[in-house]
Formats: C-alpha cells, sequence, structure tokens
C-alpha cells in the first residue's frame, strides 16, 4: 500500500457494505489498552482488552482478535467489516516522530512556514521572555522553484522544470522520507504541483510520497493549506506502514474484511484513505468515543452530555449539545490550551474537521511521585508497559491504578487478562508515596485517587467552565477502561447530578466504532457570484461548472471509499461577496439549476440574518464546493450487555476518610429496571463501577446504567 | 470538591469572555474591509456603566480595548445614561474623546437592568475609508485632525427602530468606498448586539445582584494579582526615553512605591507635532498597559483589575496626548516609543532591553477606480538578555502576525500581485543574543494605483543593549518594471504606482543584546544554516 498523492485509495478491496450486516470487529488501541469488540449476527457484543504492545501495536491488537474471534466462536473468514482506531498520527504529531519531510513552494515564499500567522495568545504577547518556535519544517528543508499561477487559475509564468529538477536532485541528497508540495493557487489550478510531483517522485524511491497540496485540502489560503499537506506527508508514511502491517497480519489470522479507519469528525474510511489524507486520523480514537457517548444518551433521551474517556494514558473530555458533538474545523498541533492543543494561533494549524474535545495526559496508568514535600500525579504514565505495579510486569512505581486497588475501588481479580496485585500496589505506594510523605498508605492512595479526579476535571473544565457553559445541566457518560472508578466523584466535582455508564463502557470508544458510518468529505474552492450563476445569459457556463466541479468531487468521495454507490449529500460555501466568512448551505438532490443557487442563497440571508441580526440582501458569492459520502454501517442496533452470573458479595471500599464494607455485584447480573443504591461496586471484566453513597441507579433492557445524585434534580443558581 | 460559589463564578467570568470574543468573530465575520476580514482584527469589549473594563476578546490588538474604555465616559456625557433608550447603539472616532483616529470607529450599546443601562457593549475597528486626504485614513502629510478624516463624536448610530438613516448617509457620502464603509458599520453594530444578548442572557440566568456581585468579585480578585505582581518591582522612580525618527522624543518617570502601585508619568515628553506622529490619551493608556503588564503575571486577565492600581499622567499637548487640531492617526510610532521607554526604565538595573523593529503601514489605492489595500508588515523584536528576539511578530502592538492577511486572498480579491513575503537574512540585530528578522514584501500593480507609507524605526533603526548592535533598517521602496530600486520615504503620501511597478516594504530587524563575540558558535552556525544570516 502507498499513499499517493491525488488522496487515491489505490489497491483497495472492494467494500460491500452488504457483508457489515454479518459480524463487525472494532478495535481501539489507546497507550496501555488496546480493546477489541465484536458485534455478531445475533447483535450479541464480544469484548476482549489487551495490552497495548508500543513497539508494534498490532501484536496485541491480533492477540485481541484472536480472543474475542475464539469466546464468539466466529471463524476468521466470517468477518465483513474491521473498524479501526488509533492514536497513532496524534502520537506521531505530538511526539514529533514523523518522517522527515521536504517542503517546495512557489518562489518568493520560502519564508511562509517560518512567518506562519502566528496570532500570539494572551499570555504570549507580553512577555518578554517569548521564545518564537521552531518551524515544523527548518530552513534546509524548505526549497521553492519559479512558477506562478494567478487567482483566476491562468498561468503566468510555466513551472521551471530545470529548477524543479535541481530541486528534486537536491531534495533526493536529503533522503528525506516525504515531500509536501504547496504552490500559490493550486486549489484552483492543480497542474504545476502535478508536474512537480512527477519531477520529484521520478528522482526519488518509490516509497517516498510526494504529497500536494490540492489534493489534501484545495482551498484558498496558502499558510494553512500548507501545513495541512505538510502534516499529511508527515504522517502518512507512518500510518501507511502501520496500516500495511495490520492489513497482513489480518489476512495471516484469515480476515480478509477490509479495514477501515475512523476519522476526526466520526466517519470512517478505507485503510489506503487513512493513509494517504493521514491527517484526517489525528483525532481517531477520542472521536470514537464522543460519538458512542451520543449515541448512548440518545437512546436515553438525554441530548446534552459530556463524554468522558478515561484510559491508561490519557483522558479526554467531548461536548455533545442537543445531540450532536461540537465540530470543529481547525486543529492546533503543538497547541496550548490541552494536552494535544486547539486553541487558535497557539501551533501549527491543521485544516480538518474534527470532533471538538480536550484532553489530558493522565490516566490510570500516571505515575504517583513525590516532588519536595508535595503529592504530584503524572504526567509520567507507567504504560503497558511496565504497567503498574499491581500488574506484576516489572513495574515497581505506583500509579493511579495501584490507588484504586488499595482503595477497594477496584476486583483484585482484575481485567480481562491480568490478575492485580494489592500486595504490589500498597508495596509501591508505601515506598513512593506514603513513606516519603509520612502518612498512612490509604491516606496516600486517597490522595493520588483525588488528584487524578482533579485532572480528569481540567479536561472537562477546558469544554465547559472555560466557555462559560454550565456543566450542570449535563450528564457525564464514562467510557473507557478507568472511567467508571472516577465518574461519579468527577461528577460531585462538578456538581453534575446524572450519569450515564454505558454497557461495556471499558471499552466504550471500541463499541462506538461498530456504529461509525464510512464516509468522506470532498470540498473545492469554487468562486463564483451568485448573480452570475443565476443570470439566464452568462449563467448556464457558470452552472455548468458548479455541476461538474460536484460530479468530480462526488467520483473522487466515492473512489475514495472505493464504492460505486453512496449516500450523497451535496453543499455550497456561501458569503457575502466581499466578506470572508461562509456558510455552508447543503443542496437539494438533482440537477444544479438557477431555482437551485437561489434556494441556496435564500437561505444563506435567512442564516445570516439569525447569526448576526442583520437583514442583509446584498450580492452573495459561492466559495467551495462540497460533497459528503456516506455508506452507513450495517450495524443499527445498541448493542446489549453480555449476560453474566450475578455473583453479590462484600468488600471494604474506602468512602469519605474510613473503610466501610459494601455490596460488590456483578454488573452483568443487574437486571433491567433494577434500581441500586450507593454506596456499591459494580465489577465487570474491563472495569468497576464506584457507586458512592448518596447516588442510585437504575438499569435499562439493554443495561446501561443511569445513575442520580440524591440531591438531582438541583438548583444551579 | 469545588465549593459551589466558586464554579457559578468561574462560569460567569468565562460567559463574559466568551461574549466579548464572540462579538469581535461576529464583527469579523461580517465586515467588508479585506483587512478585517483576512486579517481578524476586531476588538470588542464589555464594560460596566462607571465605565470599568470587565472583559475583552483576546484575538485583537490589547491597546485597541483600552481606547474602548477610555472612551466609553465621553459618550456618557455626551448622552446621559437617563436618556438612553434599549436599541440605542453610539459610535464616535474623535481621537480627543478616547478614539484613535477617524477610520478607527467605536461603537457601544447599552445593556438595560431595571430600565437603566447597567453595561455596555463595545467594538471596535478600522473601517475601510472614511475621507480625509487619503484613501483609506493613512496621509502623512494630514497637519491637522481635519485632514485625517470625517470627524465624529459621540452620536447616535441605531435606535430600536433600526439605523438612523440621516446619520449613515451621511458617512456613506464621505467615504470612497460607501458600500463597504456600511457593511463594516453594520458589522460593528451586528457585534454589540451579539454581546449584548449574551450579556442579557447572563443576566436572565445569574440575576442582575449575582452578575454584579460576579464582576465585582473578578475585577477585586484581578487587582489583588496585579498590585501582587507590580509589588515586586524594585521600588523608586526609574526614568526611561525613546526617540522616534523624527527627532522627537517620549520620556517617562515610572515610579514604583513597591507595595502595588505605579504612576507613569510622562512630563518631559516633547510637545505635539502638526503631523500624524502624536497619540491621543486612550491609545498612550493602552501601550503602557501593555508594556506594565510586560513585567507581571502574563495570565492576568485584562480588566479593570489591571488599570487600577495604574496611575498614568499624559500632559496634553505632548506626543502622547493630542488636544485639538493635532492629529493623532499616526500613534502606534508613539506609543511603541512609549513602551519601550517603559521597558527601558523598569530593566535600568539590568542592562535595559534592545528595542524591536515596529508594525509598519501601508495602504494601496486605486488610481482610476476606488479600491484599497490597507495592511502592515511588522518588524523584528529586540533580543533579551537569555534568548533572540522574535521574526516579525507584532509585539508592541499586543497582537501577533495573524493579522497580515496571506496572499492568496489579497490576489482573489485586489489587482495586485504579492511577489514575495521573506524574511530579511541578516537583519537581525547582531549581539550574544541576535535581534529577530525583519520582513521583505513585494506587492505588484496590476492597475495604476497610488501609496501611502507610515512608518518609524527607519531611520533610527531599533538599537541593541549591553553592546549588541541596532538592527537593519527597514524601509519603504518603489520597484520599477526594470527592477530598479527608489526609496518612497517613511512618511509617503499618495506616491503613483504606475501598472507594472511594485512596493517593496521592508520592515526594520530587532536590536541585539550583548556583544556579538560572546555568541554561542553553534548559534552563530546554526544562523548560517537557516538562512538567517546572510
Amino acid at each position: 500500500m502507498s499513499a499517493t498523492a491525488d488522496g487515491t485509495a489505490d489497491g483497495a478491496p472492494d467494500v460491500t457494505e452488504g457483508n457489515a450486516s454479518g459480524v463487525t470487529l472494532a478495535s481501539d488501541v489507546g497507550g496501555t489498552f488496546t480493546d477489541v469488540v465484536l458485534i455478531g449476527t445475533d447483535g450479541q457484543v464480544r469484548v476482549a482488552k489487551t495490552l497495548t504492545t508500543p513497539d508494534d501495536p498490532t501484536t496485541g491488537l491480533l492477540r485481541g482478535v484472536e480472543q474475542v474471534l475464539a469466546s464468539s466462536g466466529v471463524a476468521p473468514g466470517e468477518v465483513g467489516r474491521f473498524v479501526h482506531a488509533t492514536t497513532l498520527a496524534t502520537n506521531v504529531i505530538l511526539e514529533r516522530t514523523g518522517v522527515p519531510v521536504a517542503f517546495v513552494t512557489t518562489e518568493g515564499f520560502g519564508s511562509m512556514l517560518a512567518l506562519g500567522r502566528q496570532a500570539r495568545v494572551e499570555e504570549e504577547r507580553y512577555d518578554l521572555a517569548y521564545e518564537q518556535p521552531d518551524p515544523p519544517v527548518p530552513h534546509t528543508h524548505t526549497f521553492t522553484v519559479p512558477e506562478r499561477v494567478a487567482a483566476d487559475g491562468q498561468v503566468l509564468a510555466p513551472l521551471d522544470e530545470t529548477a524543479a529538477a535541481r530541486v528534486a536532485d537536491d531534495i533526493a541528497a536529503l533522503r528525506v522520507a516525504a515531500v509536501a508540495i504547496c504552490l500559490l493557487h493550486s486549489y484552483v489550478n492543480p497542474e504545476h504541483e502535478e508536474r512537480l510531483a512527477a519531477i520529484i517522485r521520478a528522482r526519488l524511491p518509490e516509497s517516498v510520497p510526494v504529497v500536494t497540496s490540492a489534493s489534501v485540502w484545495p482551498e484558498l489560503g496558502e499558510y494553512e493549506r500548507a501545513t495541512t499537506t505538510l502534516m499529511s506527508a508527515y504522517v502518512g508514511p507512518v500510518m501507511a506502514s502501520y496500516l500495511d502491517r495490520l492489513g497482513g497480519r489480518l489476512r495471516d489470522l484469515g480476515v480478509t474484511a477490509p479495514v477501515h479507519v475512523m476519522e476526526s469528525a466520526g466517519g470512517v474510511l478505507p485503510a489506503a484513505l487513512a493513509a494517504a489524507r493521514a491527517v484526517y486520523t489525528i483525532e481517531s480514537g477520542p472521536a470514537a468515543g464522543v460519538i458512542a457517548a451520543a449515541r448512548q444518551g440518545a437512546r436515553r433521551g438525554l441530548a446534552d452530555l459530556i463524554s468522558f474517556d478515561m484510559g491508561g494514558t490519557t483522558a479526554k473530555a467531548g461536548l455533545v449539545r442537543g445531540g450532536r458533538p461540537g465540530v470543529t474545523h481547525e486543529f492546533q498541533v503543538g497547541g496550548k490550551g490541552s494536552f494535544g492543543g486547539r486553541r487558535p494561533g497557539t501551533g501549527v494549524p491543521i485544516k480538518i474537521p474534527a470532533i471538538d474535545l480536550a484532553e489530558v495526559g493522565s490516566g490510570g496508568g500516571s505515575i504517583a511521585w513525590v516532588d519536595a514535600g508535595t503529592l504530584r500525579v503524572g504526567p509520567r504514565s507507567a504504560g503497558a508497559d511496565p504497567g503498574p505495579a499491581c500488574y506484576g510486569r516489572g513495574g515497581e512505581l505506583p500509579t493511579v491504578t495501584d490507588a484504586n486497588l488499595v482503595l477497594g475501588y477496584l476486583d483484585p481479580d482484575g481485567f480481562g487478562e491480568l490478575r492485580l496485585s494489592p500486595e504490589r500496589a500498597e508495596a509501591a505506594i508505601a515506598e513512593h508515596v506514603a513513606g516519603p510523605l509520612g502518612v498512612p498508605v490509604v491516606e496516600a492512595a486517597a490522595a493520588v485517587h483525588d488528584i487524578a479526579n482533579a485532572q480528569m476535571g481540567a479536561a472537562i473544565h477546558v469544554v465547559t467552565v472555560r466557555r462559560g457553559i454550565d456543566p450542570r445541566g449535563f450528564t457525564l457518560v464514562a467510557l473507557g477502561g478507568a472511567a467508571p472508578t472516577h465518574v461519579v466523584r468527577l461528577a460531585e466535582r462538578f456538581g453534575i447530578g446524572r450519569v450515564l455508564v454505558p454497557p461495556q463502557a471499558g471499552v466504550g470508544s471500541a463499541v462506538g466504532l461498530l456504529h461509525a458510518d464510512l464516509a468522506i468529505e470532498r470540498a473545492r474552492t469554487f468562486l463564483a457570484p451568485v448573480g452570475e450563476l443565476v443570470s439566464c445569459s452568462v449563467g448556464r457556463d457558470r452552472l455548468g461548472e458548479l455541476a461538474d466541479v460536484l460530479a468530480d468531487l462526488e467520483r473522487a468521495a466515492l473512489v475514495d471509499l472505493a464504492v460505486d454507490r453512496a449516500e450523497v449529500s451535496r453543499s455550497v460555501g456561501i458569503r457575502f461577496t466581499g466578506q470572508a466568512h461562509a456558510f455552508t448551505v447543503e443542496l437539494p438532490a438533482g440537477p444544479i439549476t438557477p431555482g437551485v443557487v437561489r434556494g441556496a442563497a435564500e437561505e444563506f440571508y435567512k442564516r445570516y440574518h439569525e447569526s448576526y441580526g442583520i437583514d442583509l440582501r446584498d450580492p452573495a458569492e459561492l466559495t467551495t464546493a462540497r460533497v459528503r459520502a456516506v455508506l452507513p454501517s450495517g450495524s443499527r442496533d445498541t448493542p446489549r450487555a453480555e449476560p453474566a452470573p450475578d455473583v453479590a458479595g462484600a468488600r471494604r471500599v474506602w468512602l469519605d476518610g474510613a473503610f466501610r464494607e459494601v455490596p460488590v455485584r456483578a454488573r452483568g447480573g443487574i437486571a433491567p429496571g433494577e434500581t441500586l443504591t450507593g454506596p456499591c461496586v459494580l465489577t465487570e471484566p474491563q472495569c468497576s463501577l464506584l457507586v458512592p453513597p448518596g447516588w442510585r441507579g437504575t438499569a435499562d433492557d439493554h443495561g446501561a446504567l443511569l445513575l442520580e445524585s440524591g440531591t438531582w434534580p438541583q438548583k444551579t443558581t | 470538591m469545588a465549593p459551589e460559589n466558586d464554579l457559578t463564578a468561574e462560569i460567569l467570568r468565562n460567559a463574559l469572555c466568551v461574549a466579548a470574543e464572540e462579538a469581535s468573530i461576529v464583527v469579523v465575520r461580517s465586515a467588508y474591509s479585506t483587512f478585517i476580514v483576512e486579517g481578524a482584527d476586531a476588538a470588542a469589549a464589555i464594560l460596566d456603566a462607571d465605565g470599568r473594563l470587565v472583559a475583552h476578546s483576546l484575538s485583537t490588538a490589547l491597546i485597541q480595548c483600552a481606547s474602548l474604555r477610555s472612551a466609553l465616559p465621553h459618550v456618557l456625557k455626551a448622552h446621559p445614561a437617563a436618556a438612553m433608550r434599549p436599541g440605542d447603539v453610539f459610535v464616535l472616532n474623535d481621537v480627543y474623546q478616547g478614539g484613535i483616529h477617524a477610520n478607527d470607529l467605536l461603537v457601544f450599546r447599552p445593556v438595560f437592568v431595571d430600565g437603566a443601562p447597567a453595561y455596555f457593549t463595545g467594538t471596535l475597528i478600522h473601517v475601510a475609508d472614511l475621507s480625509g486626504l487619503s484613501a483609506g485614513g493613512m496621509a502623512s502629510d494630514a497637519t491637522d485632525v481635519y485632514l485625517e478624516g470625517l470627524q465624529l463624536p459621540p452620536v447616535r448610530v441605531a435606535t430600536a427602530a433600526g439605523l438612523v438613516d440621516d446619520l449613515v448617509r451621511v458617512l456613506a457620502a464621505n467615504s470612497r468606498t460607501p458600500d463597504k464603509l456600511v457593511g463594516d458599520l453594520r458589522a460593528l453594530i451586528a457585534g454589540a448586539n451579539v454581546a449584548a444578548r449574551r450579556l442579557e442572557e447572563i443576566i436572565a440566568e445569574h440575576t442582575p445582584a449575582g452578575l454584579a456581585r460576579g464582576v465585582a468579585g473578578y475585577l477585586a480578585h484581578t487587582e489583588r494579582r496585579m498590585r501582587a505582581g507590580l509589588a515586586a518591582l524594585p521600588a523608586g522612580t526609574h526614568r526611561g526615553e525613546y526617540t522616534l525618527d523624527d527627532g522627537h522624543t517620549v520620556r517617562v518617570a515610572v515610579t514604583a512605591d513597591g507595595a502595588g502601585a505605579l504612576v507613569v508619568d510622562f512630563d518631559g515628553t516633547d510637545e505635539q507635532v502638526p503631523l500624524p506622529v502624536n497619540s491621543g490619551f486612550s491609545q498612550t493608556h493602552g501601550g503602557v498597559m501593555y508594556a506594565v503588564r510586560c513585567f507581571v503575571d502574563p495570565d492576568l486577565p485584562m480588566n479593570e483589575g489591571c488599570f487600577a492600581p495604574v496611575e498614568v499622567r499624559m500632559p496634553p499637548g505632548t506626543l502622547v496626548h493630542c488636544t485639538p487640531p493635532f492629529p493623532g492617526g499616526g500613534r502606534f510610532g508613539t506609543v511603541a516609543a512609549a513602551e519601550e521607554a517603559i521597558f527601558a526604565a523598569l530593566t535600568e538595573a539590568g542592562g535595559g532591553v534592545a528595542a524591536s523593529g515596529i508594525l509598519q503601514a501601508f495602504s494601496i489605492s486605486g488610481a482610476r477606480r476606488p479600491w484599497l489595500h490597507m495592511s502592515f508588515d511588522l518588524g523584528g523584536t529586540g533580543a533579551r538578555a537569555d534568548h533572540d528576539g522574535a521574526d516579525a511578530t507584532g509585539a508592541l502592538f499586543g497582537g501577533g502576525r495573524n493579522i497580515i492577511p496571506q496572499a492568496e486572498p489579497i490576489e482573489a480579491r485586489l489587482p495586485v500581485r504579492v511577489e514575495e513575503v521573506a524574511l530579511i537574512p541578516g537583519s537581525g540585530g547582531a549581539g550574544r543574543h541576535r535581534g529577530g528578522l525583519g520582513t521583505r514584501t513585494v506587492i505588484r500593480m496590476l492597475e495604476d494605483a497610488r501609496v501611502d507609507t507610515r512608518g518609524d524605526r527607519l531611520h533610527r533603526p531599533p538599537p541593541g543593549a549591553a553592546g549588541g548592535a541596532p538592527g537593519r533598517a527597514g524601509g519603504y521602496h518603489r520597484q520599477r518594471a526594470d527592477g530598479t530600486r527608489e526609496p518612497l520615504g517613511s512618511k509617503a503620501t499618495r506616491q503613483p504606482l504606475a501598472v507594472g511597478e511594485a512596493l517593496v516594504v521592508e520592515t526594520s530587524g530587532g536590536g541585539g543584546y550583548g556583544d556579538p563575540a560572546d555568541r554561542d558558535p553553534a548559534a552563530v552556525r546554526r544562523d548560517r544554516a537557516e538562512g538567517r544570516t546572510a
């Protein structure tokens, strides 16, 4: 598999979604755990949780696939679809472990990346100590070529092929692993970019992708187009080789189903496309969690939700309002504001639609340590290897998970393939936390748990309070192995009175993937005044052009998805002539007529009035043609919980300053409609739910638990 | 567990900031000037009826918000609160009443509680054109304020019934680009309206008393933190000065009492001049706040709590406080000089700071039909005692580089072609730490045009400190079709640029810090490899 510059999928197997009504496998590779879930023809969901194998994540993933196939008795050949979420692209960018990239642009603009747009954020602009960040590509790897295309697409100066060849030789000498090209106005005329790519490609090994900006994000604005292209080139080869290896190992196992990768906006892409347009997968894993939360909430009639996804290494929070996850259209790499960073002007922008969320680098595996008499948790994580002390896999340092075990919140019989050792956990906390602080072990553990809650709170804070949104009217949804242990305490911190714990919450993101639609969006800048499009004299040609552009985009989207047919929605960007910000307006199906354009303009006027309170009917213009192709996933039903025998028991659990004997139940044994009262602990193979005093919950017939605080509903003012 | 009222207070504070930010976004999205829509530079603020700044938008130049704060009392003086009605919107540009210059319109809308204005929302942008000698309001030969453009004292521009059409007609009749001007005005009003709507929602949710309590707590908390930061400044009076290209000097004495209060006194500053070099008091005040805040916690929110402990004395009739009829449009040279003077005063013990290149403005307008490209480029910042200066950022203006439009949108809208936007190798002043680099921008005319320029620190490039060299002086040039270059002057007015000729704008590099001989050899090698030195 290789990432081709024009973004088309080469060699992708035929996707026939009809098969998806059969067996679907989904997997979510996190920093600590790899979750694999399978939904069979009967709607039953099987789950496997294995330790992530950081050196080669496919190893842990394949082990999970084998386990879940064995436990469900499904033959590998019966799997019709394999959906995958990976944090690979994010990690590569955040840890700067992508491949060396060369960047080529139009002569005169070699400083483009160094100059950037740098909207300095508040605290930086006051700072006499401000230091400029390094540009994403060093000057030594930046090249320019003589050529020029005008804003209307006309070629003003032909591409200097001799100079281009010289640049290609210089790039070849650098031994980079990818090349990004962004020439001025290529969004309207990509000829020079394509020709330059061909010249460079001819002088580089076949394994080195040459990515053009018009193939990644063909829209006006050279800097953002350049950085988006650059990041795609930077991550692409890593993603391609990973997916190549994954596909191979799945085939070795007998799983021949197509591999789909979650994209940041909540759809999924065929593997070949995910490699070619790697930036689209940047928030692959976290997006799955928010989509899952929205879906779970919808089933209970809850439209305002905060998804809280806590794994071993990181935790993420996302906001769902009115049933819809928030989507941003610009992601800041290396930015500030949260782990992963989204604050405008604080990093390198990538112009991709992405589910809006906040992330903190703290999870169950975060290591607790004492820094000059102060207890700290993280940011180092024990990850999967060596893992928390209680895993007994060589980890000596205490983690949040060790604290939770000491406090009685976790079942020593553990998660999936692991048994947890309370003795090791206690010893680690005693040596590294309680000893240095001079406090009893259990109090040290309680402090670690509380600090972890405060850190999780920071992610929720970013998506709510920081935006002036009161979280108290929202329902907190727990996803991820560590979330159920912390979620109710976290709700209490914010005065949130309602918590939803979906079935299989411990692998919630992977379950969300089962229902992700295959989807791709294609867009291109198309500048044309509405007046021209609807006038009978000159309109025909331009209308025809618009129809052609939309048809081209639709064809390209179907090729992307490797399908013949899909649900296609078309839209256009419209703005007042002279303004910069456009509204996206959907177009009806059918031929593009003056009436269709007029209707879109009317809709634009209406929405402009609603948004800004200005009732204006000035001349408007189209800016962008956009097509989204969606192939709905076959699996529509929300999975039911695995039936499990109810093992009622009791355990000593640390609550509010003392150990108390509280009931312990198996989550799967809770009958639909049954009411639970805290304090109690509900265990399941992947996680452990702590219900503190003052909370009660009911299970629905799908196994989802809705917990409510005794003081709910409360006044928020 | 966070106490309930702490959380409520924090939600409230953030809601106020978000409202200001949203207003700023609305203005940018609904404005018409290329400069605004592609550069994203609109200021928005929320103030209370006592004129205290409560919150402002973060995405814009900070000193603009100070002007909104300074102007509101003059609006209230002209239009007593008791005479205001719901739906009223006021506009002004008068530099002597808190404005900046003709093209910067300040718009205010009262928000009513129990039948009386309790809060105000304000927005501010540089509008396309509002008369004056040169299109875009950049004439450097405007010897008085009337030549800068149409003067607007605080007047009512809209009521609950809509725009005051008579006034709008006068404004349109005084603009070379009337449609864009009216569009920009509508955008300003839309922004103020959106913030007012958010504020009304906040009042409904938190009750008027709850909001008042929250605002009081927020401002008091900020003031405590500001005072704590100022208390750390060395007690006593510190002096600094900075001289502009034309030889005029801004002098300042900064007196810290060591307990959190500061007096910034510009006594001794040269007299105002009959050219657009002076600053109105509101922009100087903004510059003072910017400079002082560089010495306190950068995370402090910008609100009245920051202003309260700082007394600013700006003698009327000097460069930093122009009086009628002296013009104020060229203020950024003077404001930047005031900022450098304060830096010098507060760092006198540590060897001072190297100066920075500043924002260099220019406008290009059509000679045969009305079109306008107004923009600016930014100089390199001065090196600091422990690191190199930053390349081409708008440090002293309190903004960033994203106020500069990209080349593609400019070309898509205007009859010009951008041929080069590049860092100038070797333009940073030499030193143990190197000054930041300036830039060169080359814009080719596709139609006959005229150009106005407005720069400073071009004849006296930014000096270094502690033995560092000054940055390379920038400048403005006309490039003939045959490639020859001639200087245009740092304050050129309506100079012709024929089709095929180009405007070349070069910004100054920042000064260096320390002896260049002490520079780390590895840094010297890196500079050469990265093309930062020639």
